[in-house]
């Protein structure tokens, strides 16, 4: 049966939109041609379709973060599914036990290619699965329909897709760096490991040294605080609405380096941030007529996505290196910084976070950053056919106020995000993890008392590395400066309902930011069904 | 007879079909290895359908020319692969158009008009090797579609080998009446 594969035979193709399509080949073993992924990229332009050179860079899906595989500038690129990196997120995978016919997983390819001062960058996802990899590894038995070769045509067509533009960074003033990757709605990306605000060496005395590899992705510009967007379904149904945005924190914020294996690696930048009661008041309707979003924001930071290696340090044995992992991390904020509030209309910083697919997001996590699944708060006006009207929430604190603006009197009702547990949307059981945290350093304060110091360092660090591990997805912990921000809402039309969804957006960067978003008919991402923490909606009034 | 209009048909077969060959077989292989190369050189489903299609077209041409020598010659029986050739066309035509019952009752009429073409091919061909591979040719081509409505999806492998030995056949029958046109007259 097999000689139909003496010679390579499609069996399968995926088409990835216009970007691309991944072929995969069943075949006989091909001498000096090992099975693989094989990535090529074609320019077209006009009617040629050529071959052309670009930055090729792979990732592998794990089940809890991405891995990088290989990259290389070059038409073509190999990966022999034997690469070590790549047999390492096979392996996590093999490890959860579930066979490999139930799911599939994905390569993460990257395509750059830079032209003069402009580059294109395509993304593409390219499913497969764990088990043609091992058959065709000769790990299990094989099958005669089983892919061995993946072929993955990326297209780059100059005419349909918009390219970006190049700023060149100066370095010493001098010399002009090579390694900026380009530049997505006014972030400049660049390679942290060269230049610019760079990683540092952390230590979870005495068990685990991360240290960062050249695989650094920086990402220079503005760092929401939070956000409120508005739908053009909003803008037709709630002429007159009143929007006031506030944030009241102030305090040293210390923002703490998130890794997708170990959690919480430790404070990675702090600065002292001043943000007194501020509020951004405005209209719908008159002062602003088209859908989009309002920002407080830290100018001029720096975050990045840093592949570190980690080592186990044990005390007889030396260092032991354990693998890499991917941690998000903030290296610069402005001290003091203050900066008014600023509209998005599809072109700012949250107009990236939701496009994640197209720019950073989808490229460094593989999925749109922003999704129902981040949504950890609801609430909703609603109106009866008794001509009331009421609020309702889910989750949150909801209030009302009363405010005068434009010399009217508005009664403002307020969703209010207070404390670190409201502001970074924690579950229950991850509140329970960070509470079991505090906990255990107050035990080993009272059970030391008086005692050896080192025992205390001893337990202290042991004790919070353990729980840390426990609570992998705790996103990054600031001091608790961070005390209130609220949206208020007034002046909603008679007759017309409000959904607001409240989206925590540092489970995904390690960023704490997070956002307001009014919908006309439903909750963001068109939810289905969602769970209210305390499993039910409350009545505000 | 005019021979000479016939040996150009026999050529015209052998070179379409080798060359078709050729392609699938380096372009397969040379898909796998990362060597740089031209789209058209790209062995994906979309260069396989548009070869597919220009080698279909070419073999159309060909069997339109053996039905218009035949009939020249005032051999009627040419007019069976000229009926093959506009079947297939209108079929093809149906299926582009999304015609899929009106296609496939068309499609096997050509189906069945091939297999007379083969038989008309065995009449017309001088050698007795020749003749021989063309009816092994024709008969692994009329038993093709019983056994893949019998036997389904499950022995696709087995109609990729008789097809495969088919092609191989009528390819040495081709070359063989070729050469004995071209070397005896």
């Amino acid at each position: 049966m097999l000689i139909v594969y003496a010679v390579p035979s499609p069996i399968s193709s995926v088409r990835i939109g216009g970007f691309g399509e991944a072929d995969y080949y069943a075949s006989q073993p091909i001498p000096n041609v090992s099975p693989g992924l094989l990535v090529r990229v074609f320019l077209i332009n006009g009617s040629s379709v050529k071959p052309v050179n670009a930055f090729i860079d792979v990732y592998a899906n794990a089940p809890s973060g991405i891995v990088h595989v290989a990259m290389g500038y070059s038409s073509t690129l190999i990966v022999p599914f034997n690469n070590t990196n790549w047999l390492y997120a096979l392996g996590k995978w093999a490890s959860l036990g579930i066979p490999f016919s139930e799911y599939n997983t994905s390569m993460l390819v990257f395509i750059t290619y830079i032209h003069g001062n402009e580059s294109w960058i395509l993304p593409l996802v390219i499913p497969y699965n764990v088990g043609w990899v091992y058959r065709a590894l000769g790990k299990s038995t094989p099958s005669d329909a089983t892919p061995r070769y993946i072929v993955v045509n990326a297209y780059i067509n100059v005419n349909e897709l918009r390219p970006s533009r190049v700023v060149p960074v100066r370095l010493n003033g001098t010399v002009t760096d090579p390694q900026v990757f380009g530049t997505y709605n006014g972030y400049t990306v660049y390679n942290c490991s060269l230049s610019g605000p760079q990683p540092e060496v952390y230590w979870s005395f005495p068990l685990y040294e991360f240290a960062p590899t050249s695989e650094c992705v920086g990402i220079n510009g503005s760092l929401p605080i939070a956000w409120a967007t508005w739908s053009s379904g909003v803008i037709q149904n709630d002429n007159g609405l009143v929007i006031d945005l506030s944030i009241d924190f102030s305090g040293t914020i210390n923002w703490d380096a998130m890794s997708t294996d170990y959690g919480d690696l430790g404070t990675s930048y702090s600065a002292s941030e001043n943000w007194g009661p501020q509020s951004a008041e405005f209209i719908l309707g008159s002062q602003v007529t088209q859908p989009g979003s309002v920002y407080w924001y830290y100018g001029g930071a720096t975050w990045a996505i840093v592949n570190y290696t980690v080592w186990y340090v044990g005390d007889i044995t030396g260092p032991y290196y354990m693998g890499t992992t991917t941690v998000s991390e903030v290296l610069y904020v402005p001290p003091n910084d203050y900066y008014a509030a600023t509209f998005d209309y599809g072109s700012g910083p949250i107009s990236m976070f939701y496009n994640g697919a197209i720019t950073l997001s989808e490229q460094y996590f593989g999925y749109p950053a922003l999704n129902a699944s981040t949504v950890v708060d609801y609430a909703a006006f609603e109106y009866t056919p008794y001509g009331e009207e009421y609020l309702w929430e889910c989750n949150g604190p909801v209030g009302n106020t009363s405010t005068v603006f434009g010399g009217v009197q508005y009664t403002l009702y307020t969703v209010t995000l207070g404390g670190v547990n409201t502001a970074y949307g924690l579950s229950a059981a991850e509140i329970g993890t960070e509470l079991g945290g505090l906990a255990f350093d107050v035990l080993v304060e009272v059970a030391t008392e008086g005692g050896a110091t080192p025992l205390i360092e001893f337990l202290n660090n042991v004790g919070s590395a353990i729980f840390d591990i426990a609570g992998l997805l705790i996103p990054p912990s600031t001091s608790s400066s961070v005390t209130r921000t609220t949206l208020g809402i007034g002046g909603v039309t008679a007759g017309t309902s409000l959904y607001i969804s409240v989206i925590n957006a540092s489970a995904v960067y390690g960023l704490p930011t997070f956002g307001f978003i009014l919908n006309a008919t439903n909750y963001y991402g068109n939810p289905t069904s969602f769970t209210c923490k305390y499993n039910q909606w409350v009545q505000i009034g | 007879m005019n021979v000479k209009s016939l040996f150009w048909f026999f050529v015209g077969f052998v070179f379409v079909n080798f060359a078709s060959s050729l392609w699938l077989l380096l372009s397969s292989v040379l898909t796998i290895t990362p060597i740089p190369l031209p789209y058209w050189l790209l062995y994906t489903p979309g260069n396989i359908v548009t070869a597919g299609i220009i080698v279909a077209s070419l073999m159309l041409a060909l069997y339109a020319y053996l039905g218009v020598a035949l009939i020249l010659n005032k051999m009627n029986r040419g007019f069976i692969p000229i009926t093959m050739v506009i079947a297939f066309t209108i079929g093809i035509t149906l299926l582009l158009v999304r015609q899929a019952i009106p296609a496939l009752v068309i499609l096997v009429i050509a189906y069945l008009m091939l297999i007379g073409t083969y038989a008309v091919l065995i009449s017309v061909t001088t050698s007795r090797a020749s003749k021989a591979l063309w009816g092994v040719a024709t008969i692994i081509l009329a038993l093709i579609p019983p056994i893949l409505i019998g036997g389904g999806l499950a022995v696709i492998n087995y109609i990729r080998y008789m097809a495969l030995v088919e092609q191989a056949m009528a390819i040495m029958a081709s070359a063989i009446e070729a050469w004995r046109l071209g070397v005896e007259q």
